[in-house]
């Protein structure tokens, strides 16, 4: 299967529900004029799928991708912050990488979890809750793992307003 | 493991108390310290519960606020071992967002030292494996042949270990015809070597007895929780980054993805070291065949707009690195996911008995390395024993006297 079967594979499961498909060729320029501002043009990678959903179908496009067309490996899920939006943006495949991308609400930061498809997929989404505050609902533990023990409630740090301390010098210089 | 499911064993078991026994966080099985708290009845482990975030630096914030070429040296410094790995996956991420490809004498250079790299990361962790079990005269013996590889890299990047090869555009070394007799002879003393120790692993009663049948991973559940890398192919499923997905020019240079059926321990140091001889065979290749040319191209400080993702097979596994520029000097957003990160859900897996398999608490640091993890020194473990509300400590040294009487 290459991208341009996953490409239309998904355009025919999921038609309009789906805001974009993108598949980088090398020397093509995309317009910046997207639904979603943030797909922007990537010129040389192969192999590689960018699909932008809405929150609302996430689940069932992951569920096809991974259920239907055999992505059941979660290489990664990567969150960001926008400053607008919250991203996240799991990344299935073995070979081909799917990049489905959603957003979120800042304040009302909540996705449903795809544990229940792929197991594997857990740290990663405890991962994001952890540094972004995105609550995955349906998780099994959303236990915090990656900031220390006794770190503030509602601080997250890859939030674009948390700002990490700057390194002082060590004795000022007269 | 869930409380009912724990009750119910409890009414089985023919043991009064389940103990937890907790390791880690600082452990030397552990590269990054992590933290494992087992459930074990008697010697049987059954339960196991991770938490992984004690080495964690905020890289990713980190290089948020860097410039582009500051990146290089950060992403290097990520780990040690894998050096080579992250700063190729970092060149590539950035190269795809300027749409450039580099020469082709600096991709064959990258694969290069990269296959370098992996038969000096699987060599440490043969003689960490072999030490994890008490076999030290092989550890001796892999680290002492280990400096052939070291010497070669030192030789044709300036450092033994973190290497500095790499960068946005191409390799910042060329190779000379005088280093390459040299890298070939190296190859001629290490492949017979690494034959060598493929036998050691196969005929051994040692190795035999401590890595067969422990450690068990089977390929539905391998698949089911996103294992890569070596940990992965010993479950006999045959996916490697390199061949499913070929950057620099995997797909030209010959390459034979090692599997193991056997799916334990013994399977991974056998994968392991069948990718050693493979990766000799990939450096003559790349010997042979490298074309002449640049090995640099120059690129401006600030890619354009966009994203990319990026994969490399680093020597424990799938490796990515995902970017999003905007058009700064400095990136929006550097995600990294590493390979030991993705395979902690499966050596939790490993470290539970499940039906005729056993895991015992003996086998815990063999079962932990054998999915490499990196290192980190400061040894001890405490023991807990609930119900009496005691607490001692076991040495390093106490708990590996402990593995060896009862291997």
């Amino acid at each position: 299967m290459d991208e341009n079967k996953v490409a239309e594979a998904l355009k025919n499961k999921f038609g309009e529900k789906i805001l974009k498909i993108m598949i980088p060729k090398k020397g093509e320029e995309i317009a910046k004029d997207l639904v979603i501002p943030e797909i922007m043009e990537i010129k040389v990678s192969k192999r590689r799928v960018f699909v932008a959903v809405p929150a609302e179908v996430y689940k069932e496009v992951i569920r096809y991708l991974v259920e239907e067309l055999g992505f059941n490996h979660v290489q990664a899920i990567t969150g960001l912050d926008t400053s607008k939006f919250i991203e996240v943006m799991p990344h299935l495949g073995r070979g081909i990488t799917v990049t489905v991308k959603t957003r979120i609400e800042r304040d009302k930061p909540v996705l449903s979890t795809i544990t229940d498809m792929v197991p594997g997929a857990s740290l990663h989404e405890r991962e994001i809750h952890d540094l972004l505050g995105v609550v995955f609902e349906g998780h099994p533990n959303l236990d915090r793992i990656i900031v220390p023990e006794g770190w503030p409630e509602n601080v997250y740090p890859l939030r674009k307003e948390y700002a990490p301390e700057q390194p002082k010098p060590l004795r000022e210089v007269s | 493991m869930q409380e009912e499911e724990l009750q119910r064993a409890e009414k089985k078991s023919a043991y009064e108390l389940f103990f937890d026994i907790p390791l880690g966080p600082q452990h030397p099985a552990l590269k990054e310290p992590a933290f494992f708290k087992f459930k074990v009845e008697g010697e049987r482990v059954i339960g196991v519960d991770a938490d992984v975030s004690y080495n964690h630096r905020g890289i990713e914030k980190a290089l948020e606020y860097r410039n582009y070429i500051q990146n290089i040296y950060l992403i290097e410094r990520i780990c040690g071992i894998c050096n080579v790995a992250h700063t190729l996956c970092y060149a590539q991420a950035i190269e795809q967002l300027h749409g450039k490809e580099i020469p082709p004498r600096a991709s064959y250079i990258r694969l290069m030292i990269e296959e370098l790299a992996r038969i000096h990361s699987h060599a440490l962790w043969l003689g960490v494996a072999a030490h994890e079990i008490g076999f030290d005269t092989l550890f001796m013996y892999v680290w002492r042949d280990r400096e052939v590889v070291m010497d070669i890299i030192e030789m044709l990047t300036g450092n033994r270990v973190t290497t500095a090869i790499n960068t946005i555009g191409g390799v910042r070394r060329d190779i000379s015809d005088e280093a390459k007799e040299k890298v070939r002879k190296g190859m001629n003393i290490l492949e017979e070597r690494v034959k060598y120790y493929r036998k050691v692993a196969l005929n051994d009663p040692t190795v035999n007895a401590r890595c067969s049948g422990v450690g068990i991973l089977r390929p539905r559940d391998a698949i089911r929780l996103c294992a890569v890398g070596p940990t992965l192919r010993a479950s006999g499923v045959k996916n490697d980054v390199r061949l499913d997905d070929p950057y620099t020019f995997h797909d030209e240079v010959p390459l034979n993805v090692i599997t193991c059926d056997t799916m334990d321990v013994l399977g991974r140091v056998v994968v392991r070291v069948d990718e050693m001889l493979e990766s000799v065979n990939m450096v003559r290749y790349c010997l042979d065949h490298m074309p002449s040319g640049d090995v640099k191209i120059k690129l401006p400080l600030s890619p354009p707009v966009g994203e990319a993702v990026s994969r490399v097979e680093a020597p424990r596994g799938e490796l990515i690195h995902y970017a999003r520029s905007n058009g700064t000097k400095n990136p929006e957003r550097y995600k990294v996911r590493t390979p030991t990160f993705e395979n902690i859900p499966s050596v939790a897996d490993m470290l539970t008995s499940k039906g005729d398999h056993d895991v015992n608490i003996a086998d815990i640091p063999i079962v932990l390395a054998s999915i490499d993890p990196c290192f980190s020194c400061t040894a001890r473990m405490e023991f807990r024993d609930v119900s009496k509300g005691k607490t001692w400590i076991w040495s390093l040294e106490e708990l590996k006297t402990h593995c060896k009487n009862r291997g």
